[in-house]
């Protein structure tokens, strides 16, 4: 989001005239300034995009018992709990700092899922918080975003060969092409990184939960809950479909390295060796 | 380059080092001291717990003497409990105490089915869960500090630091692993 607006700004202010490298501080600082600010305040934005209903003890006693529960085990600070309008079973964290997280259900989880499930997926979302998964998606989308506007000023300095409009030929030919295709390919090559990253860290949410409540097969039961329910959530946004528990956006059209989860079959395979292994195991 | 600057960076990077691994092994005795707060939390809340149940139980099945006695005195020895061996002692005894106690009311099916019954359980089996879950807190936090204590850097800083192993909460319950915990879903 914060590089888009980065290239809007960049190219609008190519087009009216200014050619000069110091453009791209001011450039990479509004990027920057768009991607902090929505990380800083990610907790009411990701609300107000949700629509989300922050609730209390007596809306849902065993909701929040069971948050109550991870957090002891874990030492992390209560979250805000929401809930969300949806009968597509969901839930997602968000949040600058433990301080400040919220997670949030849907109405569909809630309904469809017992309390061992719920508090698997409540583990794997306390998990991301306490990891502090939305500051490694900033940075993560910062360094996409300035990857992305570095290539694309490289064409410029290579093309126009630091601004000189020299007739008697840019440059070699072959570098040029080769300066476009890496300057088309920077931003994809970006994007497969921050999907790499989402990925990891879900595994990783996925292993810290497990630590959280010593018990796999809560979280193992949901995500099997959640591969045979084929319900997708409403809110398709790209901006916070890492978010979810369980990617949002079409599975079976998007390649496997844009995705942004590890697929839900190898995570309910990787739960299962530790139910055999691990130390609930009886 | 300038020597004094070299001399200075590392003197600089030492005492930084030394003030990172000091600090961790204070902040992992902290940590293991507000585990130890956390448990006494919830078993208290399952000791204040325990008056009510008992009443409640004795209007379906006053003639349970012994039963109550042993809930009884378990929990007065609880309350009295000081350090981390005391407290796990008394708490395995009062969860066995416990699970006599709601084994009986299995067999009172009007008490089973009366509602202040049905809270009481529900609640007992969330501050049971709760419970487990802080001595798992407070063990995992033990077991870091143990580790760092014996491991290298940390075996230097534990003197310096005045930190030294702590002891692990070992409930010694000679019943089952489960604790009184019957879920209504």
């Amino acid at each position: 989001m914060g590089s888009l607006t980065a290239f809007v700004m960049y190219a609008f202010a190519l087009y009216a005239g200014y050619t000069s490298i110091g453009i791209i501080p001011i450039v990479v600082g509004i990027s920057l300034f768009g991607v902090w600010g929505s990380y800083y305040s990610s907790d009411k934005i990701v609300l107000a995009m949700t629509g989300a209903k922050v609730i209390d003890h007596e809306t849902a006693p065993q909701l929040f018992n069971l948050v109550h529960e991870i957090t002891i085990a874990s030492g992390l600070p209560m979250p805000k709990v929401a809930i969300v309008q949806d009968e597509a079973p969901n839930a997602f964290a968000t949040g600058r700092d433990p301080q400040h997280a919220v997670i949030a259900f849907t109405t569909g989880i809630l309904e469809v899922m017992d309390r061992e499930q719920l508090q698997g997926v409540s583990a794997h979302e306390l998990a991301h918080v306490a990891n502090r998964d939305t500051l490694v998606s900033a940075v993560a989308a910062t360094t996409a975003g300035a990857i992305a506007l570095l290539s694309d000023f490289l064409i410029r300095m290579t093309y126009f060969g630091g601004g000189r409009r020299d007739s008697n030929g840019g440059g070699n030919p072959l570098v040029l092409v080769a300066a476009l295709v890496a300057a088309i390919l920077a931003p994809i090559a970006a994007v497969l990184l921050k999907a790499a990253i989402s990925r990891k860290r879900e595994a990783l949410a996925d292993a810290t939960a497990v630590a959280f409540t010593r018990n796999p097969t809560g979280l193992r039961r949901a995500l099997e809950t959640l591969a045979s329910d084929s319900t997708v959530v409403h809110q398709k946004s790209n901006a916070v479909a890492h978010l979810w528990i369980e990617s949002p956006l079409d599975n079976k059209m998007t390649s496997k390295l844009f995705a942004t989860h590890p697929a839900i079959e190898d995570r309910i395979a990787n739960l299962r060796a530790l139910e055999k292994t691990g130390p609930s195991a009886n | 380059m300038n020597v004094t600057f070299i001399v200075v960076g590392i003197v600089v990077l030492l005492a930084t080092f030394f003030i990172v691994q000091y600090n961790k092994l204070v902040r992992l005795n902290v940590a293991v001291d507000e585990g130890f707060a956390q448990i006494e939390v919830q078993l208290q809340r399952r000791a204040d717990l325990i008056p009510n149940l008992i009443e409640t139980v004795k209007g379906y099945a006053s003639h349970e003497k012994e039963t109550f006695e042993k809930v009884v005195q378990a929990r007065a020895q609880a309350t009295a409990a000081q350090g981390v061996a005391a407290v796990a002692e008394a708490d395995g005894m009062l969860t066995q105490a416990l699970r006599g106690l709601l084994a009986v009311a299995e067999a009172y099916p009007d008490l089973k089915a009366s509602a202040n019954f049905l809270s009481l359980q529900e609640e007992l089996s969330g501050t049971e869960n709760k419970v487990g879950f802080a001595r798992q807190y407070y063990n995992d936090n033990v077991r870091k500090l143990n580790e760092i204590i014996v491991s290298i850097p940390g075996k230097f800083f534990a003197g310096p630091a005045n930190v030294a192993a702590r002891e692990f909460y070992a409930v010694n319950d000679p019943g089952k692993r489960d604790v009184p915990n019957v879920s209504f879903n």
